[in-house]
């Protein structure tokens, strides 16, 4: 019978920051155990929490064989290198867990001096995970990774408003002065207020906010059964050939993040690739989807610690066209903090209000803008009015992308 | 028996949750699983700082309370704390659904049920991939204070949720129908409603219009008007946003008129459904209060730490996604309250609008947003072609406003998928609701 195994630690230390002080400290370790049998074209899952005994988990799972869920056996043994095992280990210590506290207080006291109109709330955290995935072909993969995350919101004080802007890093690495200077750009636009005529403009978003919109349409599920506006152009170069959009599980360039999937799939370079020079080269599938849908196994799943694995995502990465913002948009442009509630219609036409955006000249923030609407063609926006991706913020790796869209105030 | 010591508060808060899946895609069995989990959350505070941990291991929790304990820092005066002085001391236990709880019917059973609706939806050929999900959860809270609070409380959903594209030539839509109710029986004999919503979602697909974008009078449905009660104003309600700038106390006076005469939102934990919580996470007890009367701002959300720093008292609304988390200020079920027509007067004085009947998603900050699923046109009082419509936004404020009719009947709905989502705690199920709610103007695009 064929099996496989995976256990999962994660441990996270986590800060509550109201008023730009520390005011709650919150710690967690979980360990979940997971094992998968096969027989027959049905998978049998029993997972626990903590490290139970193999055998007996073994022997739960067998037992759920009897619920007849169908499922391939598609497990696999050699990597690409002919070799069963690999280890990536990206987990160095960003912050001693005792000195978190003291050394936010002071990043927290620091920023609240350089930017003293804001309020900052919201959270800060550390958080490591192991990953250990083994199968019966001898497949035996371990991650190890850390993070530190850096999510704070701010009110300008005095506007009535649940929040006006908001700072984020996430990485494995803590510059406090390079932060407090990204931070502070923000801020000092803020109290710009500039303008805009209603019309055409480039505008950035970081990739995930743009490309999470349209993840929907590279369902496998969806391709085939023609509801998705791109069903039947699997192979076809429909983008821009400046678009390249793969998933980052690569934890160099996305930390936190673990390298294989929850099916113990490993993608070249670990970024399993969706869009290759505008070319759909892949669809969101699971080994079950591709199985029964004829298509490629993309690699990316995830699963609950006792469920089927499901369709899952890990990171947007843009293969960047330039080295800068300066360089991707030289120019106006929109630089686009929240732009939240906007979804596409059926027909591919994607609206959405943006809360807070500044005007970008030349890469810099020059001042905020009033709330606008931006709109655009699913299909345009990934294709003629594509722009393209700047390499990551050197400070922690974000991909921003440039569109052009009808923008108009709100 | 829990050990607290002298000079802290702490709590305890334990919940024995079982949840089923089933689900199927195109008539494959996908999923079916039942998960027990019994976790804790543990809480300390000095006077100063809260010490929180998770545990998955119940019989850790006194060791876990004691490392807390050993992180704070002992205060002699924590019973004069104005946080700790809001906690309520309730003792009882309340079990609504000993009699029909959802872990006593087998799993076959379950199926079952999922598996006769299924055929229904196959009944259109433009139905590509149905997909049909049972969910249920039924929980058992324990709460324990070093006050002296000690509460024990039942939680119940279950529900059905159907999904299918649906493909016609070059025309698409994803078709979705939930039904969420606290009682297994409740699910069955769905079989007409299950149709005519199918019914109308292919009809969509076939003869539905874009929208030209605009300015124009809007009605929403209960399920809209619930997500934008919920969205527009029940999250600028929660008071924890207040804590971070000295000035909003002012600008959110209790008394200030901040919409329409007619309108009154209300917020309640002991409604059945999805956002039943008789006892907060705090060991508070629920209580109706009323967020807007009569277009006057006259109450918010508040959890210990928040009432303290307002000088208000605790509403209730201190709540977690599930014991891997601290409560945070969070919704209950949040509601309009009716007015007095019925629907064709509502709409019968709109020359050109828009009637927004599903939803999508939506979302609130200054601004709010909606995403419709159904829209109608409404032309000279009547409804008429079905439209696609991106999203519908507006100023909280000043469409608060604009609403200038209300129907009679109030629906309160509970849906077992999605939730909502704060920060990092996402999907906390919530109750909402209200009339048809008519909006003098909102920017459709």
């Amino acid at each position: 019978m064929d099996k496989e195994f995976l256990t999962k630690t994660s441990r996270s230390v986590t800060l509550n920051v109201t008023a730009g002080k520390i005011d709650s400290f919150r710690e967690k370790e979980e360990t979940t155990s997971t094992v998968r049998v096969y027989e027959d074209g049905f998978v049998g899952i029993a997972g626990s929490l903590g490290r139970p005994d193999e055998e007996t988990l073994t022997s739960k799972a067998k037992d759920a064989l009897e619920l007849r869920i169908p499922y391939p056996c598609a497990l696999e043994g050699e990597l690409d290198e002919g070799v069963l095992e690999r280890e990536v280990r990206n987990e160095k210590e960003i912050i001693p867990v005792p000195k978190l506290i003291p050394t936010m207080r002071s990043f927290l006291d620091r920023l609240g001096e350089e930017c003293p109109r804001f309020a900052f709330s919201n959270k800060i955290g550390l958080k490591n995970e192991d990953a250990e995935y083994r199968n019966s072909c001898g497949r035996h993969l371990v991650s190890s990774t850390g993070r530190l995350s850096i999510n704070l919101i701010a009110q300008n004080r005095g506007s009535g408003n649940l929040f006006d802007s908001a700072f984020g890093y996430s990485g494995d690495h803590f510059d406090e002065d390079a932060l407090i200077s990204k931070f502070k750009e923000q801020y000092d636009a803020f109290y710009k207020d500039v303008d805009l005529e209603s019309g055409r403009y480039p505008v950035v978003f970081e990739a995930s906010d743009l490309m999470g919109k349209f993840l929907q349409q590279f369902v496998g599920e969806l391709y085939v059964a023609g509801a998705s506006l791109l069903s039947g152009k699997l192979g076809q170069d429909v983008f821009s050939e400046k678009l390249t959009f793969q998933d980052d599980m690569n934890p160099y360039s996305h930390p936190g993040t673990c390298f294989f999937d929850d099916e113990g799939c490993v993608a070249k370079n670990y970024r399993p690739t969706l869009i290759e020079r505008g070319r759909l080269v892949n669809l969101l599938t699971t080994k079950k989807s591709s199985s029964q849908f004829g298509l490629s196994n993309l690699g990316t799943a995830v699963a609950p610690y006792d469920g089927v694995p499901s369709l899952g995502f890990h990171g947007f990465y843009l293969e960047p066209t330039a080295e800068s913002l300066r360089e991707l948009v030289p120019g106006k442009a929109i630089f686009v903090v929240l732009a939240s509630g906007g979804d596409m219609t059926p027909d591919g036409h994607f609206a959405t209000p943006v809360q807070m955006s500044y005007l970008m000249e030349d890469g810099r923030l020059v001042g905020r803008l009033p709330e606008l609407n931006v709109s655009g063609d699913f299909f345009n926006l990934l294709e003629k009015d594509y722009i393209g991706a700047s390499c990551g913020d050197p400070l922690d790796n974000s991909r921003m992308c440039a569109v052009m869209m009808d923008v108009a105030r709100s | 028996m829990i050990r607290f010591r002298n000079g802290f508060y702490a709590d305890i808060r334990e919940e024995d949750r079982s949840r089923t899946t089933i689900s199927y895609k195109a008539g494959v069995l996908d999923e079916m699983k039942t998960r027990v989990e019994v976790r804790a959350f543990v809480r300390v505070y000095d006077g100063r700082m809260w010490y929180y941990a998770s545990v998955t291991d119940t019989s850790n929790i006194q060791k876990t309370l004691d490392g807390l304990y050993d992180a704070a820092t002992e205060n002699p005066n924590i019973l004069k704390d104005p946080v700790v002085k809001r906690f309520e001391r309730n003792v009882d236990t309340i079990m609504r659904f000993k009699d029909c709880s959802v872990r006593d019917i087998p799993a076959k059973e379950k199926q079952d049920l999922l598996l006769s609706y299924l055929p229904l939806l196959s009944e259109d050929s433009c139905i590509t991939m149905p997909s049909g999900l049972y969910l249920d959860r039924n929980s058992v809270f324990h709460f324990q204070s070093s006050l002296g609070a000690d509460i024990t409380y039942d939680y119940q959903t279950c529900g059905l949720s159907f999904s299918c594209s649906m493909a016609e030539g070059e025309k698409k839509f994803s078709g979705h129908w939930q039904k969420g109710g606290v009682r297994f029986d409740e699910l069955q004999g769905l079989e007409s409603q299950i149709r005519s919503a199918i019914s109308e979602q292919t009809n969509f697909l076939r003869n539905s219009v874009p929208v030209v974008p605009g300015k124009y009078p809007v009605v929403l449905s209960p399920e809209a008007a619930g997500v934008f009660a919920h969205e527009s104003f029940g999250h600028k309600s929660e008071s924890d946003f207040m804590l971070s700038d000295e000035t909003m106390k002012k600008e959110w006076q209790l008394g200030k008129t901040i919409g329409s005469p007619i309108l009154s939102i209300a917020e309640c934990g002991s409604v059945l459904g999805c956002g039943y919580v008789p006892y907060d996470d705090e060991g508070t007890k629920a209580r109706k209060n009323y967020l807007i009367k009569n277009g006057v701002l006259v109450g918010r959300l508040h959890n210990a730490q928040t009432a303290a720093a307002l000088e208000e008292d605790s509403t209730g609304n201190a709540r977690a996604i599930d014991c891997t988390f601290e409560p945070i200020v969070r919704m209950t079920t949040t509601y309009i309250e009716g007015g007095d027509l019925d629907f064709d007067q509502l709409i019968a004085p709109i020359k050109k609008g828009y009637f927004i009947k599903t939803i999508r998603h939506g979302s609130g900050m200054s601004t709010f947003t909606i995403a419709p699923s159904l829209a109608f046109e409404i032309v000279d009082g009547k409804l008429g072609r079905p439209v696609q419509i991106s999203v519908i936004t507006g100023s909280v404020f000043e469409t608060l406003g604009l609403i200038d009719g209300l129907t009679k009947d109030v629906q309160l709905l509970s849906f077992v998928t999605g939730g909502c989502g704060k920060m990092e705690q996402m999907n906390l199920p919530v109750g909402f609701g209200g009339p048809y709610v008519r909006v003098s103007s909102m920017n459709v695009q």
